[in-house]
């Protein structure tokens, strides 16, 4: 296991350092730069075509039926407080991350939802900050931290069930999703941590049921438009000093 | 003598005046919004919905090439090997391409006809003009950008960004290894797949 780690590590030293570069659609270098997919190496495309088949048989078969018979189940409010209830778990992990990458005003953001939503909207389950008083949600997490400290991508990854990842943002999903696990205070064993897990990714899946489908029927190479898709949505995420698409509106 | 300057500037100030004022362009968000209302008049429309795939497609793409330009589209999509595409195959590939943003529509017609759309800030640089809007509903919110460039006194969308990721960018990253003689073959296995989805989904 500590060679594992080791080895994990130093993976993480060698990505070397990197930094996003701004784009704007409006100018026409926007389709001539080289996407961030062609620097960020896919020397196992082979294995990820595989694996992505393998998400894909797993979501049409498995994950979509139960998702839809439980948004059938569910009603839509009791679905939204649940979403709500496990992302204000993890606002302490994106405080933490926010402070890490140095952004004390989102990190302020972040510590004003957890105490109202905790507080006012009893124990996360409604997003009081957010509707009431125009906190929006701040997004924050250890691979983007590693990325502000000059790690690189590493290569690109499909990974069972969580789908698209680089080498970097797997290792910091993995230590984030670790980090909340203590506030599973509910659960008593590790089995049961999975399960709410699990239980937390179908209410998610729940609420943007269709989308894949339809986007997938779409492409003329799935596996390339997936991994394009989630290079570009990431890359805009993380334009955190520009305005976000709601606050353009 | 100094009325007549007076009057002499005075003329020009207001020919200037003239020229700066026909010269201005277009608003994008005034031309785009009937546009969009015109086309979700259309998904909405039940003789529409009847009809069958093939027209339903046409009749969809005839609408939204009043402003959209589907050849800078391919232009972008396809990238270098554009350049030594014949004339007319950069035509057919205009044309199948646009079929193939036809069933993005159809395929949204469920899910977005239904919905609010807000429009928000436009962005404008020289000829080039990003209009942002919001999908909204009581489940989710969905940004959709036209992305637009001035030809005479349209505007017309050479790429559309849902949810930030720029379709155009999606598809060049497709296309990008596809041999040239292979591009049309590509995009007519793909709109024959689409069709028979879609009519077996009817039946």
């Amino acid at each position: 296991m500590k060679t594992f780690l080791h080895v994990f590590l130093l993976c993480l030293i060698l990505c070397g350092s990197a930094k996003a570069e701004e784009t704007n659609a409006l100018d026409d270098s926007f389709y001539e730069d080289a996407p961030v997919e062609e620097t960020v190496p896919d020397p196992f495309e082979h294995f990820n075509r595989l694996m992505f088949q393998f998400n894909d048989v797993t979501y049409t078969w498995v994950m979509e039926p139960v998702a839809s018979s439980y948004s059938r189940t569910v009603p839509d409010d009791i679905r939204q407080v649940t979403d709500n209830f496990f992302y204000n778990l993890q606002e302490p992990v994106r405080f933490v991350n926010t402070l890490l990458q140095l952004r004390f005003a989102d990190a302020g953001t972040v510590l004003a939802r957890f105490a109202i939503n905790t507080i006012g909207g009893v124990g996360g389950l409604g997003d009081v900050a957010g509707q009431e008083f125009g906190f929006k949600r701040v997004e924050a997490g250890l691979g983007e931290t590693l990325e502000t400290w000059g790690l690189t991508d590493g290569f690109y990854l499909v990974v069972p069930v969580l789908g698209a990842t680089t080498l970097r943002e797997l290792a910091g999903t993995t230590v984030d999703g670790l980090s909340t696990t203590p506030y599973y205070f509910f659960a008593d064993t590790w089995q049961e941590g999975t399960l709410i897990y699990m239980g937390k990714r179908l209410n998610n899946l729940s609420l943007r049921l269709g989308d894949y489908k339809g986007l997938k029927e779409l492409t003329i190479d799935p596996y390339k438009a997936f991994r394009d898709s989630y290079f570009q949505y990431r890359k805009q995420a993380r334009k955190h000093s520009a305005p976000s698409a709601d606050e353009k509106l | 003598m100094k009325t007549v300057l007076y009057s002499m500037l005075l003329l020009l100030l207001l020919s200037f005046a003239g020229q700066a004022a026909a010269a201005a362009p277009p608003n994008p968000t005034e031309q785009v919004k009937p546009f969009i209302e015109r086309v979700v008049a259309q998904l909405k429309d039940p003789s529409f919905k009847k009809d069958t795939v093939d027209n339903r497609i046409d009749r969809i793409v005839k609408l939204v090439s009043e402003h959209f330009d589907f050849q800078e589209m391919s232009k972008r999509v396809v990238g270098k090997p554009w350049q030594t595409l014949p004339a007319a195959q950069q035509q057919q590939f205009s044309g199948l391409f646009a079929k193939l943003l036809g069933y993005v529509y159809l395929d949204k017609v469920d899910a977005y006809v239904e919905m609010k759309i807000e429009f928000g800030k436009e962005q404008l640089k020289g000829e080039r003009a990003e209009v942002k809007t919001m999908f909204t509903d009581a489940a989710k919110s969905i940004p959709v950008s036209y992305v637009m460039m001035l030809k005479g006194d349209k505007w017309m969308a050479y790429d559309v960004f849902v949810e930030s990721i720029s379709l155009v960018r999606n598809y060049m990253e497709q296309f990008k290894g596809i041999p040239q003689e292979q591009l049309i073959p590509t995009l007519e296995k793909k709109l024959n797949e689409l069709k028979a989805n879609k009519e077996k989904n009817k039946a």
